[in-house]
């Protein structure tokens, strides 16, 4: 599992980085004392570093150029500035890529695996597949695959994503905005429909499974998943 | 000339009255040698011409630099003579301006502290808005969405302060590069993507030809749209469910243009709307109107060297088209 080392001077915003990176399945370590970030990385030998720029003592530039020193693993810079010249201090330093504040988890996450697969390579990286459970129904978001009851149906992008948002969510509700959002890619423009017939496919799929009724509707606010399905026994 | 004729004026005329009162006493007093008179009064003339030409030639600098108006600053410290009031003359200058350059310094000084103190705080404001946003991820909706939404609100509001700050110093902050027009609509539609979705209108593009690219500074016109694209979808919300992008050709020059089915602008305000903290019958209408959107699109926009256009219609509504000159537009090259 990889370890992914956290520096950021913030103790909530370090917090939310931990739980979302330990939710993806790797090692989160958040650094606390932040004159002896070297001294942690030597003792932690971390796979990537989450660096905040604007840290007490000494700035996050000034720690990339001393991991650098010893180590080549990735440095992702996460700042405040969204300045040109800021991106290429951080580039100048040491680092591999910049995230800026406020920051969407789910771009922290792709700029982490990327990183990870650029320096260690795609399959070098042991990490287990990701998989969302719910009742006995089986998410796997990487292969856009969905199981219950040793039965298998295959979903498209779209369906997936909002599955996963669904059974994230659980049991509170996804809300329609997080769910369109999802659904927005840089090449087609969503709107409201696309939300609906993907909605009705999703509820299609989890019929051919066996499951009915179990994407409910909630007005002005979004969508629930509830477990109406039997758990299988484990 | 002029100015030392008029200052020299009286002593003329006292010079010519005491050379008629010396000649009527000498007259009266009996001597009647009229040549021997006219002479001594020619003398008194002589003597006084080359008085006043000297006294011109020694100062005309002086009296140049009195008549002339100014061009810099700096043009106050030319010397202007070694009389002794120009000296004077040169020596309050200096102090004068002395003075005034240390004082212009002193406000450059506070302005640019200013400056700086808001940058910072802005960007400090930056990470509690990151832990609010994500500490709303976590709650149940709407209150997270609702949540979502007013910090995407500050965050706007924090940009446009950055924005405005940094237009200042937009001169050192330019990097002129060739943008492709779709991408940059691409990118900032991702951006705003929640806005679209929870005003429920929603973009739609089209461009008259691939790969419409110009010469522009991307990160200002990302902004710009970002105000356009705003403004259209603020004004849409609940009366139309999109707004149309388009990127097009019009004899060269290369068209971005914005374009909703919204409220429109009442013919009233259509002249001031890039005026500072002018906000419109509009404006007062919906919330969360600054009146600075459009001033600083224009700003922005007369620095890069685009130009802006603006059609609208009450109840029909509003075009925005940003124009970039043949020189700019770099398709097809």
């Amino acid at each position: 599992m990889e370890k992914i080392m956290i520096v950021e001077d913030d103790p909530k915003l370090a917090e939310h980085l931990r739980q979302f990176i330990a939710k993806y399945g790797y090692e989160p370590v958040v650094a606390k004392d932040f004159e002896q970030v070297i001294e942690l990385f030597h003792q932690e030998q971390p796979q990537l570093v989450l660096l905040d720029i604007n840290l007490p003592m000494f700035d996050g530039y000034y720690w990339c150029r001393q991991i650098r020193l010893v180590s080549i693993c990735p440095v992702i810079f996460i700042s405040a500035r969204t300045g040109e010249m800021d991106q290429v201090m951080a580039l100048e330093n040491g680092g591999d890529d910049f995230i800026t504040k406020p920051f969407h988890p789910d771009i922290v996450m792709a700029k982490i695996r990327s990183q990870l697969r650029r320096a260690y390579g795609a399959y070098a990286a042991k990490q287990a597949e990701r998989v969302l459970e719910t009742a006995g129904l089986q998410l796997f978001p990487e292969r856009f695959e969905l199981r219950f009851h040793e039965q298998t149906v295959s979903l498209t992008k779209k369906e997936t994503d909002i599955l996963e948002s669904l059974m994230e969510r659980h049991p509170r509700v996804a809300g329609r905005e997080d769910l369109l959002e999802k659904l927005w890619d840089e090449q087609t423009f969503v709107d409201e429909n696309t939300l609906n017939v993907n909605m009705a496919r999703v509820r299609k799929k989890l019929q051919e499974l066996g499951i009915e009724q179990a994407v409910e509707t909630v007005r002005g606010a979004g969508y629930r998943l509830r477990t109406t399905w039997e758990e299988p026994d484990a | 000339m002029r100015l030392f004729l008029k200052e020299h004026a009286l002593l003329i005329v006292v010079q010519l009255i005491q050379f008629l009162v010396i000649f009527a006493v000498y007259w009266m007093g009996g001597s009647r040698k009229l040549l021997l008179g006219l002479y001594s009064i020619f003398l008194g003339v002589f003597f006084l011409a080359c008085y006043l030409i000297y006294h011109y030639m020694s100062r005309s600098r002086f009296y140049k630099k009195l008549c002339t108006e100014l061009a810099d600053m700096e043009a106050v410290l030319e010397p202007s003579g070694r009389a002794p009031v120009a000296v004077a003359l040169d020596q309050v200058l200096k102090d004068q301006y002395r003075l005034y350059t240390k004082q212009i310094t002193e406000a450059e000084e506070r302005q640019e502290g200013h400056l700086e103190f808001m940058d910072r705080w802005v960007h400090q404001m930056k990470t509690p808005l990151s832990v609010i946003e994500l500490t709303a991820q976590n709650l149940d909706e709407p209150d997270s969405s609702s949540l979502r939404e007013e910090t995407e609100q500050l965050q706007r509001g924090l940009n446009t302060v950055l924005y405005m700050a940094r237009l200042r110093t937009i001169e050192k902050d330019f990097h002129i590069k060739p943008v492709e027009l779709s991408k940059l609509i691409q990118e900032v539609n991702m951006e705003h993507r929640r806005y679209y979705i929870r005003s429920g209108v929603y973009p739609q593009f089209s461009e008259s030809r691939p790969g419409i690219t110009v010469e522009t500074d991307e990160k200002w016109l990302f902004f710009i749209l970002s105000q356009l694209i705003y403004n259209a979808v603020k004004y849409s919300a609940g009366k139309s469910d999109h707004i149309q992008l388009s990127v097009y050709e019009r004899g060269g020059f290369a068209i971005l243009e914005v374009s909703d089915e919204g409220i429109g602008i009442p013919s009233a305000d259509r002249k001031r709307i890039y005026h500072k903290f002018f906000t419109g019958s509009n404006g007062r209408k919906y919330r969360e109107s600054t009146g600075m959107g459009l001033y600083l699109v224009k700003e922005v926009c007369t620095y890069l060297g685009h130009g802006i256009e603006m059609e609208s219609e009450v109840s029909k509504g509003t075009v925005f088209r940003i124009v970039f000159k043949p020189s700019q537009n770099l398709t097809g090259m």
